[in-house]
């Protein structure tokens, strides 16, 4: 560090508070902003926060001034979480910073209208990256990291702020989509619901007003909430809203939202043509696309094993592991055209041992019976159309349609 | 119905006997981890949000499933079938 003298960085202090009381006189938000977001780095405050550790009483400061006074209960935790912020103290920084936190927000109540939306936004960013990381601090001591949880219990508290009637309303998303993230990291996604049913219900929002940026994280988010749920079509619906509308320069968000539609598409029979693939980096996917392609069962049970870890993080192996019966429909399928090409009178009546055969030879060892199952529930779920002739072990598929389509549709549960 | 849930049994069955459960030890998913965290738009970020253009056909095909028998994985199952046709 450079060598600082005392005056300088009782100049920059001094600074910093003027700035901060013009902002809220003159209700600048987003000069505002830019003084509240610590973990950015920005010189601005890497240079107020040099400043402060030389300088201990910035309090004096504070009081030294009327002007301040209406703004110190907010600059003073501040302040300090600032300076611990720039010494590591990643704990200490976040508690201070709640302590701003919620000062800011007794403010922000009062102000009628939402010029003060910008920095809220930067306060409710800020308040979830420093709880992340003083969990990990806390975690790396063998300490329970609880802050990430507090901090939502903070946000719950600033949606109720913004979720009334009033021009505050159209921040409520961008703190919900804050929430989101908190509690899909935490694991306790439950918890989404009622912000859901909030936004989802209440007459005051209408989802269109929102910003872009809100409506594309949200549709992405509880869009994967869907897919846990095993809701495909609602699931379809959300994903295909935030791909549909995310920035085309953000190639990571993309690649996620794919990540999570490509696996609902492929259950209700839509493929993922291969530049998309390719393009996103999701080749994970090409090979159960194969395989649905060809009705190569082998190939989908190899596709689901190279890349379990992956899927089952992501929460999708189940989706996949759904897909066999689609493969299996798509096999006998060709093994009827197969026939249809060879004999089209005898096309329609399918012999079960043909089929174990076709089987064995991907390495899938059934007997009569138990191709007999699977092709009950083939029958079952509409994925053929045809009955039993139980003796002489033969399925009688239809004339018209012998295997419908899914045409959007899930497979019948 | 009854018939149906027999077969959804059987199907269980036939499937854990292909594939038997290894003693899996319990997975490690990290306690606060999100691979999937959406990356943070700006504050004042705005893009262009016209549709035109985002044609989905692009994307996607859903009428994929037609009758065309002669890729190579087709080529293979009929002269297994065709093989086995003649043993049998």
């Amino acid at each position: 560090m450079a060598y600082l003298s005392m005056g300088e960085a009782h100049r920059r202090i001094t600074e910093y508070l003027n700035r901060f009381s013009d902002a809220v006189l003159t209700q600048d938000g987003s000069s505002l902003k830019q003084l509240l977001s610590i973990s950015s780095n920005s010189p601005l405050l890497l240079s107020l926060a040099d400043a402060l550790n030389l300088f201990h009483d910035s309090n004096r400061l504070l009081k030294q001034s009327d002007r301040f006074s209406q703004i110190s209960e907010i600059v003073s935790p501040l302040f300090r979480s600032i300076q611990n912020f720039r010494l590591g103290n990643l704990l200490d920084s976040y508690n201070a910073f709640e302590k701003a936190a919620n000062a800011f927000i007794q403010e922000f109540r009062n102000w009628e209208s939402a010029w003060a939306l910008e920095a809220l936004y930067v306060i409710a960013y800020e308040i979830r990256v420093l709880a992340e990381r003083a969990d990990r601090e806390l975690a790396s001591v063998g300490k329970t990291p609880e802050k990430l949880k507090g901090a939502g219990s903070f946000l719950m508290k600033v949606f109720g702020v913004l979720a009334g009637k009033g021009p505050k309303r159209v921040g409520a998303l961008y703190v919900t989509c804050q929430l989101f993230k908190i509690y899909f990291k935490l694991g306790t996604v439950h918890l989404c619901r009622s912000v859901i049913r909030s936004i989802e219900t209440a007459r005051i929002f209408d989802f269109e007003e929102f910003p872009i940026r809100d409506k594309v994280t949200y549709m992405y988010y509880t869009g994967r909430l869907e897919v846990f749920n095993e809701n495909f079509p609602a699931a379809d619906q959300k994903l295909s809203y935030a791909l549909m509308h995310c920035n085309p320069h953000r190639e990571a968000n993309i690649r996620m939202i794919l990540k999570y539609l490509i696996p609902v598409k492929l259950s209700i029979g839509i493929l993922p043509k291969n530049w998309l693939l390719e393009k996103y980096n999701l080749i994970e996917y090409s090979n159960v696309v194969q395989a649905l392609k060809r009705g190569d069962l082998r190939l989908l049970r190899h596709a689901l094993q190279e890349h379990e870890d992956r899927f089952l993080r992501a929460g999708v192996y189940l989706v996949l592991e759904k897909l066999e019966l689609q493969v299996y429909q798509r096999l006998v399928k060709k093994i009827y055209i197969i026939q249809k090409q060879k004999d089209p009178s005898k096309a329609h009546q399918l012999k079960l041992e043909v089929i174990v055969k076709a089987l064995k030879w991907l390495e899938m060892d059934m007997d009569v019976d138990e191709v007999e199952c699977i092709m009950s529930i083939l029958i079952y779920k509409n994925l053929m159309k045809g009955y039993f002739a139980h003796k002489s072990k033969v399925v009688v598929l239809s004339k018209q349609d012998p295997f419908p389509k899914l045409n959007g549709k899930p497979v019948n549960s | 119905m009854v018939c149906y849930l027999l077969f959804e049994f059987w199907y269980k069955c036939i499937k854990d006997k292909k594939e038997p459960k290894v003693a899996n030890e319990d997975p490690k998913v990290d306690l606060f981890e999100d691979d999937d965290e959406f990356e943070e738009f700006e504050i004042n970020e705005e893009w262009d949000d016209k549709e035109e253009g985002k044609d989905t056909t692009q994307q996607w095909e859903d009428d994929w499933d037609d009758d065309d028998v002669n890729d190579d994985f087709s080529l293979q199952l009929r002269k297994e079938l065709e093989n086995n046709a003649e043993k049998s």
